[in-house]
């Protein structure tokens, strides 16, 4: 029987103390953050990375960190910031996934072009349409060109560790890097590890940062970034040397961390029989879950093992090579395909093992991808496809390249009709009508039917009363949120009307796209059909897409922007959107000794706005139904006489507010009393004021607002938290002055 | 430290570990119960082990799988998320049973833990179970009564057969949620107390069930290009909500009703209240998720519009103008 044998875990005594410590793959991140001292933090949210944000915003609050965070307003935005920390000196650290890290592309390659070392904690996710937000390497893949060193961490344990080598390494060789651990699989799963127990070893052991050149030098100043054009070659060949250089200085990282911590790494772990003749090669946890199959097969004699890449830039070529060694059958398992053509570490590995003059025959899958988890058993399968290839049964597996887990489906299916279109080409309660009688409004059909959100939820509120003042037919497009994500979970869907959801923050430039054809075909004679376009999106989509709306507004194109304003990032796990009150308690902006919640004063998206001089603007609430409708119908007219429309709701969140369900009317009816949420539309730059609640001798304080929004804003009627909300009182005021100001003037 | 090593799990797969699953719907605490026992069972109890979450977009309502495995210090962890072979499992509600086909991948010998008040006998036919234990308990109501979270009872029965001594486990949920320790303590009392148990050998009535994923009739030769989906055939309409509602629907009265529309203008479930007409219908159960929004608005609330837990309002004939819909 082949012996199981395990290259590198190597027992190695720590020389300073560890403990242990019990927490999740995201949690191990920020511990590791917090622990190494970093300068500053610039912040995006997205599953399944946010976490390891929110937890270094928790540590800030509490006063166990004084690190510099700054939630922005995109990925693009939080690595623009990291850049600029870089640039000043800082010791920068960032957090993605997926989207996220696409969003950020543009950035990676200056990074590493600049030579900031920097460390980018990737917690894997896919990357696709239809949106998933699981797992899949389709992120990583995206890297592997950027410059940037990447170093994968298969374990909640080694999430930890990777992150304290990785900035040493960065800083070794001024090249930034990458910590890619499986999105789910380790962010989300809880373990216990051991981590370095005194904070003061982990600084000592990552020491100070290097100086560099300094934008702050006055006295010497450089000009960084400058225009280059055929120097360009050159900086590619710095780039290679500081790869080589990192191949290099690594081997002594790992034994200098393993002699402090007791933990040791290598550029490539093998686990399985010493004489193996089928070994499979898979990164992260896919690796590590296929040990446990290894052990069963090694048992039944099968002469298998696996091959595990801790570092994939800089490929080590060599150890890989020499830890294949001896297979005649490699299965490369990757969680992410390069459609088309071989995929990314099949590619090296077959072309190092070439270059070696090996035999060895390379098949490939992709796996685990969207909800699919790699169980021991699947880990198995793979390994029993491997050994008989190409002789198995399943004529899919007997192809060098596939998709483990796909299916066919069952062709012979078709499911009956069981909804009728809603296009309320019949329905005339509104074109034209000048009442607004509720009850006559039952008689229009709900565009929507049956979704997921959570009792109470206020998204479904707004868009159902809001849609019954528009007749005919419409078509939605949704921002990623809540909205899309309770609504059309596969196969399923809630809409009776045609819908597209894009990506999180370009609603707005899809439905100027949509339109454009939609007015080229009506033209041309090819649609008939007077159809409105809808665009919906989250108060964090405005964030996000600001600049896209602007856009759309500028260019005052025909549709309708709907933003439902639950004052967070819900989807996502309630962290702070630029629409959050002031003092109010986010997953990313925490109370504590060091930090009273949101920081900042909501932002007035439709102010923003007016500088566009769209055609028609406004804020609406359920609690003014009738106002509602009429705004409805304005904004239909509007559209349909070729001009843009963006509409703002107050939209309960009772989950992440912490809120009753039911108190949900009253919390809307107070943040309009109270003026939080001023009832007012903006017709071409004229101000009208819909509700006045001074006027009507209902105007109370913003507290009474919080007092029924539930924990997230409760705390800030407490004594402590007086500061906070005079401030807020005060802006609320301010800006209510200068609204009813506008309102008064003729031409404002 | 750990306090005691020599603690024996109650079962052990061929890699060491006792594997057991929470069957739950988001909002029901199972994620935070099962984080406090991994966190017991490694810190008082010297195991060691895995808590995983197959997380989605957690919104109040919809199904979450949450799993805890346990191994003696020493053993290797390797896998990666929600156990697909429990020994232990815990249903949080009845009706996941059927949804979820929660036999699926289940041990021999199993034990079950469920929130019913249902005979273990009744359940073992709904699960099909193939061998085991089946433990019922009232763990709503006793999560009412004693003013606690569901995830209480369900815990307090989960660390009784792990048998898990009752005083560290009652000092972890103290010190975890101190504010609601009185009622947490209380419920964890009621449980232990209140639980039917019944045993079922091996008897040949039902067969194991493997472990097996959901695999749609739509696939790669079949799903519309880009993952679209064909809105007439595909609808959430057969859903049926009521199974993500907390707590019962408002109770409506015609006779009582000015066909006003305001409940209408608040719903947040929109087709959860049917007109016909121009004239209100009452809540359909399958869409109404009880967030009460309609009975705070209605004018004549507590009369037209009720909400069944508020008793003080005087509604004698409820019953027999209650229409409750199906569609
Ligand atoms: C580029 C990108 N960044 C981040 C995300 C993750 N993400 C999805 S929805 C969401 C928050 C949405 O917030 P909001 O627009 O307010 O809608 P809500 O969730 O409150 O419904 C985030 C951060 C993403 N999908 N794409
Ligand atoms: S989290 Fe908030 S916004 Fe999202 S579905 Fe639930 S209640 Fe609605
Ligand atoms: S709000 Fe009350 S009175 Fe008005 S239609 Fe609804 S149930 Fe009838
Ligand atoms: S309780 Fe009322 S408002 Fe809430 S979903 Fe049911 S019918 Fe709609």
């Amino acid at each position: 029987m082949a012996k199981a044998a395990v290259i590198e875990e190597a027992k190695v005594k720590a020389s300073k103390p560890q403990t242990v410590w019990i927490g999740n793959g995201n949690e191990a991140v920020a511990h590791a953050i917090v622990q190494i001292g970093y300068d500053g933090e610039g912040y995006y949210p997205i599953t399944p990375s946010s976490v390891a944000g929110q937890e270094v915003a928790k540590a800030f609050a509490a006063g166990k960190t004084d690190i510099a965070f700054i939630p922005a307003t995109s990925e693009l935005a939080a690595i623009g910031v990291c850049a600029g920390m870089a640039i000043a000196g800082g010791r920068a650290v960032d957090v993605t996934s997926a989207n996220g890290l696409l969003l950020k592309a543009e950035e990676m390659p200056a990074i590493a072009g600049l030579s900031l070392p920097m460390v980018l904690n990737l917690s894997t996710r896919d990357v696709s349409a239809p949106l998933n937000i699981k797992n899949g390497h389709t992120d990583l893949a995206a890297c592997l060109g950027f410059g940037w060193l990447i170093l994968c961490a298969p374990t909640v344990q080694a999430t930890y560790d990777m992150n304290i080598i990785a900035i040493k390494l960065a800083e070794a060789v001024n090249l930034p890097a990458i910590v890619a651990y499986d999105g789910f699989h380790t962010s989300h799963a809880n373990r216990k590890i051991k981590v370095f127990a005194e904070q003061k070893d982990v600084r000592e052991l990552v020491g100070e940062k290097p100086k560099g050149l300094s934008i702050f030098d006055v006295d010497h100043p450089h000009t960084f970034g400058p225009y280059m054009n055929d120097d360009l070659i050159n900086t590619k060949v710095q780039l290679e040397a500081k790869m080589a250089r990192a191949y290099e200085v690594l081997p002594g990282i790992f034994k200098q961390y393993a002699e402090h911590s007791g933990r040791s790494y290598n550029f490539v772990e093998r686990y399985g029989a010493d004489d193996a003749e089928v070994i499979m090669v898979m990164i992260n946890t896919g690796g590590e879950t296929a040990k446990d199959a290894v052990d069963r097969l090694n048992k039944r004699g099968e002469k298998v093992a696996v091959v595990i890449p801790k570092v994939l830039r800089p490929f080590p070529e060599k150890e890989l090579v020499k830890a294949v060694a001896g297979a005649r059958m490699i299965l490369v398992g990757e969680r992410v395909s390069q459609y088309g053509a071989t995929n990314y570490l099949a590619n090296e590995l077959g072309a190092a093992l070439q270059r070696v003059g090996s035999k060895a025959e390379i098949i490939q899958r992709t796996y685990g991808v969207g909800g699919l988890t790699l169980t021991d058993d699947d880990a198995e399968k793979l390994f029993e496809i491997a050994i008989r290839w190409p002789n198995v049964d399943d004529p899919d597996e007997q192809r060098r390249k596939w998709y483990y887990g796909a299916w066919p489906g069952d062709i012979e299916s078709n499911p009956p009709v069981t909804i009728e279109a809603v296009t309320a080409r019949d329905k005339q309660l509104n074109i034209g009508q000048d009442k607004v009688n509720l009850r006559d409004l039952s008689e229009m059909t709900c565009r929507f039917e049956k979704h997921a959100a959570c009792p109470g939820c206020g998204i479904f509120v707004n868009l159902n009363l809001f849609l019954r003042g528009i007749d005919g037919p419409v078509v939605l497009m949704f921002n990623t949120g809540c909205g899309m994500v309770v609504t059309t979970g596969y196969p399923n869907t809630t809409f009776k009307v045609p819908y597209f959801h894009n990506l999180f923050h370009n609603a707005s430039s899809t439905a100027t796209g949509v339109v454009e054809m939609y007015k080229r075909f009506r033209k041309q004679g090819k649609i008939k059909e007077d159809i409105t376009f809808i665009a919906i999106s989250g108060d964090g989509g405005a964030d996000i897409g600001m600049d896209q709306v602007i856009g759309a507004a500028l260019r005052n194109d025909a549709f309708i922007m709907l933003e439902y304003d639950n004052k967070g990032y819900m989807n996502t796990g309630a962290q702070l959107c630029y629409t959050g009150i002031k003092g109010q308690r986010n997953s990313n902006a925490y109370i504590g000794p060091q930090q009273k919640g949101k920081t900042t004063h909501h932002k007035d998206t439709i102010e923003i706005l007016r500088g566009t001089h769209c055609s028609y603007l406004f804020q609406a609430a359920e609690s003014s139904p009738v106002d509602m409708i009429r705004k409805a119908r304005k904004a239909q007219q509007t559209a349909r006489d070729g001009g843009f429309v963006y509409g703002k709701f107050w939209s309960t969140c009772p989950l992440n507010w912490g809120m009753k369900e039911s108190n949900g009317p009253a919390a809307v009816k107070a943040a309009v009393d109270s003026c939080l949420f001023p009832l007012y539309e903006v017709e071409k730059g004229i101000t009208t004021l819909n509700y006045d609640p001074e006027k009507r001798n209902k105007k109370v304080p913003v507290t009474e607002a919080f007092k029924l929004m539930g924990a997230g804003f409760g705390h800030m009627v407490k004594p402590d938290f007086a500061d906070v909300v005079a401030d807020v009182q005060g802006e609320v005021d301010r800006r209510w002055k200068r609204l009813k100001g506008m309102a008064e003037s003729e031409i404002l | 430290m750990p306090e005691d090593s020599k603690f024996k799990l109650p079962f052990e797969d061929g890699l060491g570990f006792c594997n057991i699953l929470l069957s739950a719907i988001g909002g029901d605490g199972a994620n935070m119960a099962a984080k406090m026992l991994f966190k017991l069972g490694v810190m008082k109890m010297g195991l060691d082990g895995g808590y995983d979450a197959k997380y989605g977009s957690e919104k109040k309502g919809t199904p979450t799988d949450v799993s805890v495995r346990f191994c003696r210090d020493g053993t290797v962890v390797r896998s990666v998320g929600p156990t697909t072979h429990p020994h232990i499992l815990v249903a949080f509600h009845e009706s996941l049973i059927k949804i979820l086909r929660l036999n699926k991948g289940l041990y021999p010998n199993a034990i079950v833990i469920v929130n019913s008040t249902k005979a273990p006998e009744k359940i073992r036919d709904i699960l099909e179970l193939h061998s085991g234990q089946i433990i019922c308990l009232d763990a709503s109501k006793i999560a009412e009564e004693t003013r606690s979270r569901l995830n209480m009872p369900m815990l307090a029965m989960l660390c009784n057969v792990l048998k898990f001594p009752t005083e560290a486990v009652e000092k972890a949920v103290e010190k975890q949620w101190p504010k609601a320790a009185e009622a947490n303590i209380a419920a964890f009392k009621a449980a232990v107390n209140s639980a039917q148990k019944a045993e079922f050998p091996e008897d040949g009535k039902y067969p194991l069930v493997p472990f097996s994923r959901v695999r749609g009739e739509l696939g790669y030769l079949n799903a519309l290009p880009g993952g679209a989906i064909e809105a007439l055939k595909y609808s959430t309409v057969k859903r049926n909500n009521s199974e993500a509602r907390q707590g019962p629907c408002p109770i409506f009265n015609e006779d009582e009703c000015t066909n006003c529309g305001m409940c209408m203008t608040v719903c947040a479930d929109p087709g959860a209240i049917s007109w016909k007409d121009k004239k209100m219908q009452g809540v359909d159960p399958s869409f109404c998720k009880g967030c009460m929004r309609c009975v705070v608005i209605c004018p004549r609330t507590g009369r037209a519009l009720r909400d069944p837990h508020k008793k003080e309002e005087k509604t004698q004939q409820k019953d027999k103008n209650t229409k409750a819909l199906s569609r």
